[in-house]
C-alpha cells in the first residue's frame, strides 16, 4: 500500500466514522436549498424570467461545496498538526505533497457526493430545478472550483491553532463571499459596485460556471471563462497553500 | 564529571553505516533568554543504550528533538548517521523511529489500522504492522479504536509506531512513564531485544532505576548542559562511595556505632540506625562482633544518588 493510498484511506476512515460532520456536510446545502425553495417557491426572476431555483440551486451549490473543501481540510490540518499527527508523518520519508494529495481525493469525492444528492433534490418537482443538455460541463467546474477552495482551506488550517480559529476565519471568508458572489440572490438584483466586487471573488466565477452547465445560463464562453479563473485561483492559492504549509507550530 | 570528547568525523560519506549514531558538538537552542540547550556536546555509538536524564526543563527534549530533525540548533553541528538531520532529512528518516510523548494517532482508526498507516508511510509491507503490533503485546486490542485504548496500551501503540519500520536509531521519550509494574517490565525486554538486533536506542526517562538496567551509559541534564556522563556503574562509583549500613533499631546505640572505627556518620530513619562508611567491610565486622548481622541491610549509592545530588542544586558541574 503506498503512502498516499494510506493517508487518503485513514482519511476516508475517519470521515466515514464521524457520522455528526458527515450527516452535516451533505445536509447542510440542502437546507439552504429548503430554505430558500420555500421562500421564493413559484417565483421568477425578473430580468429573465426564469424559476428562481434556477438562480439559487446553483449558487447554493457551489457554494456548499465550496465550504465544505474549505472547512474539510482547515479542521484537519489545523487537528493533525495541534495533535502531532503531521509530526508523525513529517517524521516517516512521506513528501507533503502526497499529504496533501490525499485530502485532495478526499475533497472531490465528497465535493461530488454533494452535488449528486444536491441536484437529485433540487430536480424533485417540489423544487422543480430542469437540467440543460450541456450539464456534464460542471464537472470540470466542480474540480476546479474544489481545487481552488481547498487551497484556499490550507491556507486556512495552517495558520488556525484552534478548531475555533479554523470555523472563524473559514466563515468570515465563505459567508460574505457567498452573498457578495450571489451565491443566495441573483446578482443581477445587487448594486453595481458590488457586481464589479464580485469579480475578484473565485465564488464568483465557481457559482457561473456551476449555473452555466446547470441551467444553461450564459454562453459557453462563459463556463470556460469561469473554469480559467477558477484555475487561475487554483494556481495562485495553491502556491501559497504550499509556501505556507506548516509541519508543527515549533521551530 | 565526564563528558565523551566529540569524535572527529573519520567516516567517509560513502559509508554511513561506520561512525557514531550521533555526533554533536557543541549545540547551542534558545528560546527568547531561555538557554535551552547550552553547548551539549557527546556521541552515542553505534548499538548503544543510551540515557538521557535530567529534572523537567532541563533540555532534554529539546536536545532529542534536535537529534530527530524536528528543530533546528542554533549552533554546533549535529551528525545523525553521519547526515544531518536539518532540514527535513526524507534519506535519513526511514532510519530512524521516534516515539513522542504526546501519543498522536489517526483519529478514529483502530490500532491495526493506525498502525498499518504508519507502516505504509514507511513504505514498509503490511505484515510489519501485524509482527510490531504482536512485539508490544496488543494483539487483542487490534481492533479497538485508538481513542478507547487505556493509557498504557496508547503509550504502546506509540512505541509500536517508532518501531514498525524498523529503524536503526531509535528515540523514546519516557517510553515506560504510563505503564503498570507488569507492561513496564515487557517493555524493558522489547528494548532489550532491540538492542539485541544491534539497534541504537536513545532514551528519555525518570524512572532512574531503569536507566540503571538499561542504559549502558546516561547522560544527566542540568539546566541545559550535561552534567554527567558515563555508564551508571562508573557514575555511582565516582560520585558515592559511601556505603550504608541500616541496623534494626535497639540493636545498637548510637553511641556504640559512633565508636566503631571508619563509621562516619550516624542517623537514625524510620526504625533503622543508619551507619554510612567508606569501610563496609570493616564496619560489618565490628556491628557483627557487637550485635551479629541478623536484620543488617547494606545499601550502596544508587544513580538516584547521584542523579539527585546533581540536580538537587539546580548547578550541575560545568563542561569542560
Amino acid at each position: 500500500m503506498s503512502a498516499y493510498t494510506a493517508l487518503s484511506q485513514a482519511g476516508y476512515r475517519a470521515y466515514t466514522r464521524d457520522r455528526t460532520t458527515l450527516f452535516f456536510t451533505f445536509a447542510f446545502p440542502l437546507i439552504f436549498l429548503v430554505v430558500f425553495g420555500l421562500i421564493f417557491h413559484g417565483q421568477t426572476v425578473e430580468e429573465s424570467g426564469k424559476p428562481y431555483i434556477n438562480y439559487i440551486a446553483p449558487g447554493v451549490l457551489s457554494w456548499g461545496v465550496a465550504n465544505a473543501a474549505v472547512f474539510g481540510v482547515g479542521f484537519v490540518l489545523m487537528q493533525w498538526r495541534r495533535d502531532d499527527i503531521l509530526r508523525l508523518i513529517r517524521m516517516t520519508p512521506t513528501p507533503v505533497s502526497t499529504v496533501l494529495a490525499s485530502r485532495y481525493v478526499l475533497a472531490l469525492a465528497i465535493g461530488a457526493v454533494q452535488a449528486a444528492l444536491f441536484v437529485a433534490v433540487a430536480l424533485l418537482p417540489s423544487f422543480g430545478l430542469e437540467l440543460d443538455g450541456r450539464w456534464p460541463l460542471v464537472l470540470p467546474v466542480l474540480v476546479l472550483g474544489i481545487t481552488a477552495f481547498l487551497a484556499l482551506g490550507v491556507i486556512v488550517g495552517s495558520y488556525a491553532k484552534t478548531p475555533e480559529a479554523v470555523a472563524a476565519v473559514a466563515n468570515c471568508l465563505m459567508i460574505p463571499m457567498a452573498f457578495l458572489s450571489g451565491s443566495f440572490f441573483p446578482l443581477d438584483a445587487m448594486p453595481g459596485w458590488m457586481q464589479a466586487l464580485s469579480r475578484i471573488l473565485p465564488l464568483r466565477y465557481f457559482n457561473d460556471g456551476v449555473s452555466g452547465a446547470l441551467t444553461g445560463g450564459g454562453s459557453l464562453a462563459d463556463i470556460g471563462v469561469a473554469c480559467a479563473v477558477l484555475a487561475g485561483f487554483a494556481l495562485v492559492l495553491g502556491a501559497v497553500a504550499l509556501k505556507t504549509f506548516r509541519w508543527s507550530d515549533k521551530s | 564529571m565526564t563528558s565523551t570528547a566529540p569524535r572527529p568525523s573519520q567516516d567517509p560519506p560513502t559509508e554511513p553505516s561506520a561512525g557514531p549514531a550521533v555526533a554533536l558538538t557543541e549545540v547551542h537552542k534558545t528560546y527568547g533568554t531561555t538557554r535551552a540547550v547550552d553547548g551539549v556536546s557527546l556521541t552515542v555509538e553505534r548499538g548503544e543504550f543510551f540515557g538521557l536524564l535530567g529534572p523537567n526543563g532541563a533540555g532534554k527534549t529539546t536536545l532529542v528533538e534536535i537529534m530527530e530533525g524536528q528543530r533546528r540548533a542554533d549552533s554546533g553541528t549535529v551528525a545523525v548517521l553521519g547526515m544531518s538531520p536539518w532540514p527535513r532529512n526524507t534519506a535519513l528518516l526511514p532510519r530512524l523511529g521516534v516515539q513522542t510523548q504526546a501519543s498522536a494517532f489517526f483519529v478514529r482508526l483502530t490500532a491495526r489500522e493506525h498502525l498499518a498507516t504508519m507502516a505504509a508511510l514507511y513504505r514498509c509491507d503490511p505484515a510489519a504492522a501485524e509482527r510490531t503490533l504482536a512485539s508490544v503485546g496488543l494483539t487483542e486490542q487490534g481492533d479497538t479504536r485508538v481513542d478507547d485504548l487505556s493509557g498504557g496500551q496508547r503509550q504502546r501503540l506509540a512505541i509500536a509506531s517508532a518501531l514498525v519500520h524498523e529503524p536503526e536509531l531509535i528515540f523514546l521519550d519516557e517510553p515506560t512513564a504510563a505503564l503498570d509494574p507488569q507492561a513496564r517490565r515487557s517493555l524493558w525486554q522489547v528494548l532489550r531485544d532491540l538492542k539485541g538486533q544491534g539497534r541504537t536506542i536513545v532514551y528519555t526517562t525518570h524512572h532512574l532505576d531503569e536507566a540503571e538496567a538499561l542504559c549502558d551509559r546516561v547522560a544527566i541534564m542540568v539546566a541545559g548542559r550535561v552534567a554527567a556522563l558515563d555508564s551508571p556503574g562508573r557514575l555511582i562509583a565516582a560520585a558515592t562511595p559511601t556505603t550504608r549500613l541500616l541496623v534494626p533499631a535497639g540493636r545498637l546505640t548510637p553511641e556504640q556505632a559512633r565508636a566503631i572505627a571508619d563509621v562516619d556518620r550516624v542517623t537514625e530513619e524510620g526504625g533503622s540506625l543508619v551507619l554510612e562508611t567508606l569501610a563496609a567491610g570493616r564496619v560489618l565486622a565490628a556491628v557483627d562482633a557487637i550485635t551479629g548481622l541478623q536484620g543488617v541491610q547494606t545499601r550502596t549509592a544508587s544513580l538516584e544518588d547521584v542523579y539527585l545530588e546533581l540536580t538537587g542544586t539546580g548547578t550541575g558541574a560545568p563542561q569542560p
